[in-house]
């Protein structure tokens, strides 16, 4: 009982983690959005994203994945599928890259910090990130809903 | 021009904590899951199976614990494996790559599960690439 309940505490404090950084990010998210910063931004990084089929909503979640990890990428992910900015299929895109690519500066300053050089922590993360997102973008059949599909309806 | 007001801090506040509640539904569960894993010696059990095949990838027999504590625990969990043993920097530069690509999988493969990627899919796509370049450093590197 007590190990589950050290799980249970273990939990709740990864999940207070998580909520400092998701909570501030959704608010700026919300900020930039309504100020329409959010679109002159996708739109300088979106362009070797379109290539394995994401449009500027889908390049988004990809970036916040890489720089603060897989958790709050899953987020954004998670409001774009909700509200209808991304298709299942790009989510499907999203999920590869970041499955492979994520939390990139974190990750790497551990095990740099051990010895291990930094290009190829970095390096090939994101090339097979990207090669095997093209490969899943390539072969994957339209996932595609209508607009407001929810986290049940994906389950 | 740039513009805050009080409906924009409600509505990202809002969304943060349906994140928030969405994530720790996966999160906290998972985490009880490690403590039991832990606990009970069936991580030790795993790591002693899979020493043998460590060979493959240029690792010694003891890089094994490295490997499943990343897999299965996290990335600092590995980090203190590589710390309390005796690793070449070529061990552990092929650790690291390794884990780069597949770690904390107890609780990274749900949450791809929930942004809407198959569990399994990701598994195999994870474990396949880190495999695959592990296989790679141990042969080029020294």
């Amino acid at each position: 009982m007590s190990i589950l309940w050290e799980g249970f505490l273990q939990g709740m404090s990864g999940l207070w983690t998580v909520a400092c950084v998701v909570i501030p990010l959704m608010i700026v998210l919300e900020i930039a959005e309504s100020n329409g910063l959010l679109q002159k931004l996708n739109r300088l990084m979106a362009k070797p994203f379109r290539i394995i089929g994401l449009g500027e909503e889908g390049a988004f979640p990809v970036v916040v994945a890489v720089v603060f990890g897989i958790t709050y990428g899953s987020g954004v992910i998670i409001n774009h599928v909700r509200t209808g900015k991304v298709t299942r299929k790009e989510a499907r895109v999203i999920g590869t890259f970041m499955a492979i690519a994520h939390a990139l500066i974190e990750d790497t300053i551990i095990f740099w910090v051990l010895g291990a050089p930094l290009f190829l922590l970095v390096a090939p993360r994101l090339l097979l990130a990207y090669v095997m997102s093209y490969v899943v973008h390539k072969f994957t059949p339209e996932l595609d809903l209508p607009n407001g599909d929810n986290l049940e309806a994906m389950d | 021009m740039f513009q805050v007001t009080r409906k924009m801090l409600w509505k990202g506040t809002k969304t943060g904590l349906q994140t928030t509640w969405e994530l720790g539904k996966v999160v906290v569960p998972t985490a009880m899951v490690v403590a039991i894993f832990r606990a009970s010696g069936f991580l030790d059990t795993i790591t002693a199976f899979f020493a043998p095949y460590m060979g493959f990838f240029g690792l010694s027999g003891e890089a094994a614990v490295v490997l499943f504590s990343g897999y299965f625990v996290n990335l600092y969990a590995a980090a203190g494996s590589i710390m309390a043993l005796n690793l070449t920097i070529s061990e552990i530069t092929i650790c690291a790559v390794m884990l780069g690509f597949c770690h904390s999988l107890l609780v990274e493969l749900p949450i791809s599960q929930k942004a809407g990627s198959p569990l399994g899919y990701i598994f195999l796509i994870r474990l396949a690439c880190s495999l695959a370049v592990g296989w790679l450093l141990g042969v080029v590197l020294p």
